[in-house]
């Protein structure tokens, strides 16, 4: 994954970490483990969700849903559950076979199976609640969404090779910062390569 | 005078913790030399949470000789091997056990609320350590909303400027609400906190550096802040305070006992209506056990206070402790605290610094020309990069769009509001039908906004738009959230308006206390957590001069 800091690598900072995170850090590194939470028709569209939502179109893929996997298999909630929703375990099971109910419907295929556009088509209406049918008709479709992309992002965004790609400086701790100021950067921080503007520069969002 | 010349380096009069510390380690040194009760000795005061408000009562009264235990649920924190300069890595310092939501406008819970383990929620929280204004306590006779508190400003001051100086507090000289100077002098801004300085400037809006409760320049043996950023993650450096570093080695220094992994599921009422004491599961052994107590105070937060209350049944009070005049669990309060982002064309690099860095109290009271009562604070926040997410998010973005987003990361910076949410009746905590772990129902939060609420956030999400057009800012990106319970169990002036009086004793029962924020009658646009603090402070010196 390389966004617009070529020559930044977040782990090239990690003997300057404290040995607590750096163990947690390293791990995700590490190559995933069977799947615990997911049966494997299951991590399959939740693969083909993730790689949606997060716009992942080759290797190296951050491997996301094993790291849900682990999650949930580790009992790691987040606190809370709307009163109109199951509980988010429940959640992902449901809109998972949702989502192949819907891609079914309309393609003839599982989610997994369908192309870009019409799996980017069905997220769309997932994220705007309208979504319906079968699963879809037991729980609040809008709030399901947040449940998932909750789930994606805070793993996605934990992995070095997104820090990566967007220049996110890591672990801070024991040495900190020093320049805090207007323009001025760390040694270690790298400039960007490029600019880009996402308010310009992306033409259509999906 | 000459406490501009003593700045930072005045010791506070009632508490050592800074010194009690170890140089070389974070966390709390004196625990191998922790005094143990037994649980059928009767000890002179049980405090339910080792949080903000339990912290401060257990230190307080332990310097008066109290024997003290504390119960807490979570773990005894070891800074060095338990916490991590991480995100994600961090979600066990969170109360993440299930909670149920509900109502018009429902309050998402977990990480952005409540915490878990010895020092409570300011072990993550952000940092900004303001004091309500005196206008807070009489919102009901001054601007027809909200309610008035039975105590004044002016009986909470001396906490509030103990509590300055024992966190401590560093900032520029405040000119809102009481105006008042800080132990500690303000810290270096991010170049982000600038450009929201110089665009609130261009819009006529003063602002201020601070008031953060991280120390600039040594304290004891607390470090100097080195701006990593990580506040809401836990100070791995002791330059935040929270009381696992602020109080809680002064309070076990003076005998307090501070029991962790024990989960309060009762507070055992006699036959002559008095607490005996506090029934828990110990949950490295899971069994049941009664720690005997002549008084119990109950200080497990918002949501959790009133849960344990609801679930304390007894022949005396069949619908939950101190519920008979159904007052228990309501008007629980948050903050509107809606963020903006702004989009700058050089880089900013927000992770950078603490997320408190600079705000202002100007929108904090009534006035009428906004068209509704009461007002905001604004505050730099600055996210990092999994809550960067959720405020894309929120703006509509997945996909393409979404990474993009992302990339763009160093060029954006984030303030927030937070709106003075009203108090209302049904705002409530009560029992799901669900149980936890233990048998114990687990709790569930409704909360709808009112239309004063609204024309609120609406209007504090302009300033912010106006605040970055000044500045210049390309782009903004705007997300709803918010921050910062408060009620549940408020003082007040009778038992039918209220859980308890003005001393934080409960109407229903006269050994029992409510020592969090859950007594809080209005929460203003402040954060709470000084306030909770410095309402403990009080709270001991009224118990001790009582007993
Ligand atoms: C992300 C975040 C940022 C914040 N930022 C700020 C800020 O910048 N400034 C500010 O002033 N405030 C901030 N806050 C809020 C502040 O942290 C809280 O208001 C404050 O800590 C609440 O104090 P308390 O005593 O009511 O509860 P807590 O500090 O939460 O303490 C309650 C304790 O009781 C324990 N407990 C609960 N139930 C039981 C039980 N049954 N048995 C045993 N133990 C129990 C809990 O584990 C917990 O440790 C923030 C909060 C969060 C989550
Ligand atoms: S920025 Fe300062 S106060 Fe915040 S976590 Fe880092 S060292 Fe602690």
């Amino acid at each position: 994954m390389v966004g617009r800091y070529p020559d930044f690598d977040v782990m090239q900072s990690a003997d300057t970490w404290d040995d607590a995170t750096r163990a947690v850090v390293e791990q995700r590194l590490r190559s995933p483990t069977d799947l615990r939470f997911f049966d494997a028709a299951e991590a399959v569209t939740a693969a083909a969700f993730s790689d949606t939502v997060t716009a992942q179109d080759r290797e190296p893929r951050v491997p996301v849903v094993a790291m849900i996997d682990k999650k949930y298999a580790e009992s790691r909630h987040d606190g809370y559950r709307y009163d109109d929703m199951p509980d988010d375990a429940t959640t992902w099971h449901l809109a998972l076979r949702g989502l192949d109910e819907v891609a079914r419907r309309r393609y003839g295929s599982d989610f997994a199976g369908c192309p870009n556009e019409v799996r980017n088509a069905i997220v769309e209406q997932f994220a705007g609640g309208s979504l319906q049918g079968g699963v879809w008709d037991t729980f609040n479709c809008k709030r399901a969404f947040s449940v998932l992309m909750r789930g994606v992002l805070a793993e996605f965004y934990s992995h070095p090779w997104a820090w990566n790609e967007i220049g996110f400086g890591g672990p801070a701790y024991p040495r900190g910062y020093m320049r805090l100021g207007e323009g001025l950067r760390e040694p270690h921080e790298k400039p960007e390569a490029l600019q880009r503007d996402p308010v310009r520069d992306t033409e259509t969002a999906r | 005078m000459l406490r501009q010349v003593l700045k930072g380096s005045s010791r506070p009069r009632h508490n050592d913790s800074a010194w009690l510390l170890d140089p070389q380690r974070r966390g709390v040194p004196n625990r191998d030399r922790m005094q143990r009760h037994a649980d059928s000795d009767e000890v002179d005061l049980c405090i339910v949470g080792a949080g903000a408000g339990g912290s401060v009562l257990a230190q307080r009264l332990a310097r008066r000789g109290w024997r003290v235990v504390v119960l807490e649920s979570g773990r005894f924190w070891d800074p060095d091997r338990d916490w991590v300069s991480d995100e994600a890595g961090s979600h066990g310092l969170y109360w993440t056990e299930q909670r149920v939501i509900g109502g018009t406008d429902p309050v998402e819970l977990g990480k952005n609320n409540s915490g878990e383990g010895v020092g409570g929620s300011m072990v993550h929280f952000a940092g900004y350590a303001p004091r309500f204004h005196p206008s807070d306590f009489a919102t009901r006779s001054r601007d027809g909303v909200g309610a008035d508190w039975p105590i004044s400003y002016a009986e909470l001051k001396p906490h509030y400027e103990d509590m300055e100086r024992e966190l401590p507090v560093a900032g520029q000289h405040w000119p809102w609400g009481d105006p008042h100077s800080y132990p500690h002098s303000p810290h270096p801004v991010s170049g982000g906190a600038a450009r929201v300085w110089r665009g609130a400037m261009k819009a006529g809006i003063d602002m201020r550096v601070g008031p953060v409760a991280i120390t600039n320049g040594v304290m004891g043996n607390r470090p100097h802040c080195i701006y990593r950023g990580f506040c809401l993650q836990g100070c791995k450096v002791d330059a935040k305070a929270s009381p696992l570093v602020t109080h809680l080695p002064d309070a076990i220094e003076h005998g307090a006992e501070i029991r962790a992994d024990c989960r309060a599921v009762r507070v055992e009422i006699d036959s002559n209506g008095r607490a005996a004491g506090v029934v828990y599961v110990d949950r490295t052994t899971g069994d049941m056990r009664m720690q005997r107590a002549a008084a119990v105070a109950v200080a497990g937060y918002s949501i959790e206070t009133p849960r344990l209350l609801l679930h304390s049944v007894s022949t005396q009070f069949p619908g939950g402790l101190c519920n008979n005049e159904d007052q228990v669990g309501r008007y629980v309060m948050v903050q509107g605290a809606s963020q903006v982002a702004g989009r700058f064309p050089d880089e900013v690099r927000c992770y950078k610094a603490p997320p408190p860095e600079v705000s202002s109290e100007q929108f904090y009271e009534t006035d009428a020309r906004r068209g509704f009562a009461r007002g905001f604070a604004l505050q730099t926040v600055s996210p990092l990069p999994i809550a960067w997410s959720e405020h894309v998010l929120a703006g509509g973005h997945w996909g393409d769009a979404l990474r993009e987003y992302m990339r763009d990361y160093n060029h954006w910076f984030v303030m927030g509001v937070l709106c003075e949410l009203l108090p209302r009746p049904g705002n409530r905590v009560t029992l799901a039908d669900e149980t936890d772990a233990y048998g114990v129902p687990v709790a569930r939060l409704d909360y709808t906004q009112c239309d004063n609420d609204r024309r609120n956030i609406a209007f504090a999400k302009d300033v912010m738009h106006e605040i970055w057009l000044q500045a210049e800012a390309q782009d903004v990106l705007t997300i709803d959230r918010y921050a910062h319970l408060i009620g549940g169990c408020r003082m007040g002036f009778s038992p039918v308006d209220s859980v308890c009086d003005k001393n934080q004793r409960t109407w229903a029962v006269p050994n029992l206390f409510i020592a969090d924020g859950s007594v809080c009658p209005t929460q203003g646009s402040a954060n709470p957590a000084l306030t909770i603090m410095a309402l403990s402070a009080r709270l001991a010196d009224h118990l001790s001069h009582a007993a």
